[in-house]
């Protein structure tokens, strides 16, 4: 492309401003993180490298608790969430009205997360009590399940993406060939398509686990009366403030997601799906 | 070679219960309706919903059918529209400076790097973007506040002799907010845009010469046009809705539809609540529907087709 | 058993929306036969042919295979097998694995399988290939483990779309006799589908001519290409002369010429195969010659193409011996065309 015959000075500069602005997007979360290391805390002269808070963090059984319900919600969501998103793209490649049906499938990323959050809030209420009175169950108060629907509509748009750039890859050619050589429709799949889209699946999954895991606005709408890790973090941030012990569970979320995105972006270079 | 044998020739034609769940026109092909059924209850309905919901009554601590106008009278009478309206300024500035700095991005990726490398650098872009957004709004405190990294830098510089106190808790904070939020957004959607224009037309833009002012005006901008709608849209919509900006960086008071929005819910004024998620949906969809009777914008789902 | 055609397609045709890519259209199709599907790209071949697999399903009409209705069975349950253009072979599979899948979904017992793809690789020339993924395998090596996916399922069909398409001329050509020489040896019965005449002039014992969603013409090779039925045909088998016009009482109009046409029903056309015209520097002692101008000239090895403008007329190909460019026929040079009255050929409207 045109790249060879510009200036070479353009061209790198052109580079620094794309990496510097990486950098300043990132830059907050690694000072963060710097700061949570610091046995002094934020704004102390004097550096003196620890990870004290971090083990003052899994020392709160409360903070363990809410470890524990972010992780189950997480894998609950990417179980069903990257098989769903397998289906939307075979339905998007099935249907003749592929537009709408992207609209509809990349919807939830236009609308801000506390409008969804809260329409979904007064659905499931009125919902939880038409069923109670027909049926005389609670089947949707607020609890995991409202939690874990609600943090689906909002990783699905993602998974769908992913499978989507994956699935175009594919040869429709060898499904049909799989057909003429007596297998039906589901071996086809299973046999030769999965394995060859199953690294989009698996990168749809990482992203989804990482959305689910640092997810804040839906689940504190959605939630039952237990805390996941963001919530947590997020009402005690608000109330007592820029802790040392504030940082150190910002830098667990940062680090959490920088190896999985780390990990993601690995598997993909290696296996050049990106 | 033998003619067809009974081990070879057709599959067999004994079907279990599974090959005919699974047959090309078996029950097994409702599954694919699974992901849009899931949207349509737990997205599409709700947000439909709220239009309904925000014309009932307001009970002590719930709400129930009817019909008034009551929260909009309260939205539209109260100081509440004075706070929408600022977001909205704060909102259409942040899409404007977004644009300056993450537009040239998209340019510059799809123009000069080698095709083999640029979805790899824009992809690095998803990096902050997969980061908690509490967590970066959140870590902008110690970097804007009065101690902070960049008061630092300033004042070792020379720049400033005192902290400058207006980067944190005030409006502009919320800005640089939203700008470092949703600035990814204007780079995937500007090349997202111009991957759909082939690589001869750049080429013919060098070989005729035209300059770069011309070559942006009249062709770059009007190509990536789709995406460039796209992503104002979304960060015009979501700068007017994440509560989480002003809630962690702007000053006493700052709100903007989002807030209002939560704070009618902890209120439990409901229909107020619906009221203004409604209005916000209908901006969002109104604002769509512009853009892509100007610009069609499934022009962007190339990619996908 | 032997009357019952491997395959009969009755009335079968495909519409998508308002379009439609196939009108109704019969043949059948003889036990061992080499079947070839031939016409112009976008002319409905590969649909039919996709219709016979089972991998699309007719608008209307009706498939039969070895007598039985499959119009509602899908590919797998069909006693077909499938060559595709390119791309069908398993990348995440060895060439024995790939040889062997539909094997192993009929659930052959693990020797037979072995020794049945081993015998299906000997036979296609892949023996010592086995380990080998298909993206280290050459454009013609991928085609022929296809082959051997499809052979080794003894399927009494065996269906090849474009199977040679991807392969550049040389290998085209050698590929072709040794298809021709495997459908012998196998007896099983081929239906290939291909745009290129050459190709199917080589391999088939009868060709259908399919062109803009009809089957224009069928017959052997060489009843395709002496004696043509149909004006499209002598247009895209071989290179014919046509002289197309209303003809009346017997007599079609050239420019100036009358030609006698032997038919006594109106004709829309008449063809002329271009190495049966007859080229003169003057004007022969003929009635029915054709004034015109040479265009061009190829030189083409043993013949040579012309192309001669007739006078009020088309350009029409003429090919003559290459020693007949000795005495230094030039573009621009007047000429006049005849043959032998038996070698027009006279096409219905």
């Amino acid at each position: 492309m045109s790249h060879d015959y510009e200036s070479r000075w353009v061209y790198r500069a052109k580079w620094t401003y794309l990496l510097s602005v990486v950098g300043v997007l990132m830059l907050p979360v690694l000072y963060t993180l710097w700061i949570s290391f610091n046995a002094n805390g934020f704004g102390a002269a004097e550096y003196d490298f620890t990870v004290f808070w971090y083990v003052e963090l899994f020392n709160n059984a409360e903070i363990r608790t809410s470890l524990g319900w972010t992780v189950l919600i997480a894998a609950i969501v990417v179980a069903v969430t990257a098989p769903m998103g397998v289906l939307a793209a075979k339905f998007y490649q099935g249907t003749q009205f592929k537009v709408p049906f992207v609209f509809l499938m990349l919807s939830p990323l236009f609308v801000p997360a506390d409008v969804t959050a809260a329409a979904l809030l007064v659905y499931f209420k009125n919902l939880n009590g038409l069923v109670d009175g027909l049926i005389g169950v609670e089947l949707f108060d607020l609890s995991l399940w409202t939690a874990v629907a609600g943090q689906i509509t909002w990783c699905l748009p993602y998974a769908f993406v992913v499978i989507l750039v994956t699935m175009g890859r594919f040869r429709p050619e060898q499904t049909e060939a799989a057909r003429t050589c007596g297998a039906d429709a589901w071996q086809a799949f299973w046999q030769v398509e999965f394995p060859q889209i199953r690294p989009g699946v698996f990168s749809a999954g990482a992203f989804v686990t990482i959305l689910s895991f640092n997810e804040y606005v839906r689940t504190n709408f959605l939630k039952g009366g237990f805390d996941t890790f963001p919530t947590y973090l997020v009402s005690y941030m608000l109330n007592t403030g820029m802790t040392p012990e504030v940082y150190a569970m910002a830098g667990l979320v940062s680090l959490v997601s920088m190896a999985a995105i780390g990990l993601v972006l690995v598997v993909a270079l290696r296996r050049r799906i990106v | 070679m033998s003619g067809p044998t009974d081990s070879g020739g057709a599959a067999p034609q004994r079907r279990t219960l599974w090959q005919a769940i699974v047959d090309d026109h078996g029950p097994g092909r409702l599954v694919l309706w699974i992901p849009l059924v899931f949207m349509v209850v737990f997205f599409l309905i709700p947000l439909a919903l709220t239009l309904v919901w925000s014309v009932f009554e307001r009970t002590m601590f719930w709400m129930e059918p009817g019909f008034t106008l009551a929260a909009y009278q309260d939205f539209f009478g109260s100081g509440r529209i004075d706070s929408f309206l600022g977001s909205v300024k704060s909102a259409a500035v942040t899409v404007g400076v977004a644009f300056v700095l993450g537009f040239p991005i998209a340019v510059f990726v799809r123009r000069s790097v080698p095709a083999h490398a640029q979805h790899q650098a824009v992809l690095l872009f998803i990096l902050p973007f997969m980061i908690s957004e509490v967590i970066r709004l959140f870590a902008l405190r110690p970097v804007l506040g009065r101690n902070g990294i960049v008061n630092d830098l300033l004042m070792s510089i020379g720049v400033v002799d005192e902290p400058v106190s207006a980067l944190l808790f005030t409006p502009t904070s919320v800005v640089i907010g939203e700008v470092l939020s949703f600035l990814p957004f204007m780079v995937f959607c500007g090349f997202l845009a111009m991957e759909a224009v082939p690589d001869y037309v750049f080429e013919l833009c060098d070989d005729i010469g035209s300059g770069l002012a011309v070559t942006l005006r009249r062709v770059i901008i009007p190509l990536a046009a789709p995406g460039i709608v796209a992503a104002a849209i979304f960060i015009f919509v979501n700068s007017l809705g994440l509560f989480l900006v002003p809630d962690l960086l702007g000053g006493p008071g700052a709100a903007n539809a989002g807030t209002l929005v939560v704070n009618a819910i902890a209120a439990l004024d409901f229909p107020l609540a619906m009221a203004i998620a409604a209005i916000m949906v209908a901006m969002m969809v109104v604002l769509l529907l512009i853009g892509h009777w100007l610009f069609d914008l499934t022009k962007l789902l190339e990619p996908f087709r | 058993m032997s009357g019952v055609p491997a395959v009969e397609v009755d009335g079968v045709s495909k519409n998508y929306g308002a379009v439609s890519a196939l009108k109704p259209t019969s043949f059948a199709v003889p036990n061992g036969q080499y079947f070839v599907l031939l016409g112009p790209s976008g002319g409905g071949k590969t649909t039919t042919l996709r219709m016979i697999a089972g991998l699309i399903r007719p608008t209307t009409g009706r498939v039969r295979i070895g007598g039985r209705d499959v119009t509602d069975e899908p590919a797998n349950r069909r006693d077909t097998a499938m060559v595709f253009q390119g791309f069908a072979l398993f990348p995440h599979m060895t060439v024995e694995q790939n040889v062997a899948y539909g094997l192993e979904l009929r659930r052959l017992p693990k020797d037979e399988l072995r020794e049945r793809t081993a015998a299906m690789l000997r036979l296609v020339g892949l023996t010592g290939y086995e380990g080998r993924r298909p993206s280290a395998l050459s454009g013609g090596q991928q085609q022929r483990v296809q082959l051997a996916r499809a052979l080794v399922l003894q399927t009494s069909i065996v269906l090849l779309d474009e199977p040679l398409a991807a392969l550049d001329a040389t290998l085209r050509k050698d590929m072709c006799f040794e298809l021709k020489h495997i459908q012998e040896s196998v007896g099983t019965t081929f239906i290939h589908v291909t745009h290129n005449q050459e190709e199917a002039m080589t391999v088939a014992d009868q060709i259908a001519l399919i062109a803009a969603g009809t089957l224009v013409e069928s017959g052997t090779p060489r009843a395709m290409y002496e004696h043509p039925k149909r004006r499209f045909t002598a247009e895209f088998i071989g290179e014919n002369a046509v002289f197309s016009g209303p003809s009346s009482e017997g007599v079609l109009r050239v420019g100036g010429v009358a030609l006698t046409v032997s038919c006594v029903e109106p004709a829309s056309a008449i063809s002329v195969a271009a190495e049966n015209i007859a080229m003169h520097r003057q004007r022969p002692d003929l009635e029915q010659a054709l004034p015109g101008t040479v265009v061009d000239v190829f030189y083409l090895g043993f013949t040579a193409l012309l192309h001669v403008e007739v006078d009020g007329g088309p350009a029409v190909p003429v090919r003559l011996p290459s020693r007949e460019l000795d005495v230094g026929i030039k573009a621009g040079e007047r000429v006049w065309l005849s043959w032998d009255p038996g070698h027009a050929r006279v096409h219905m409207a």
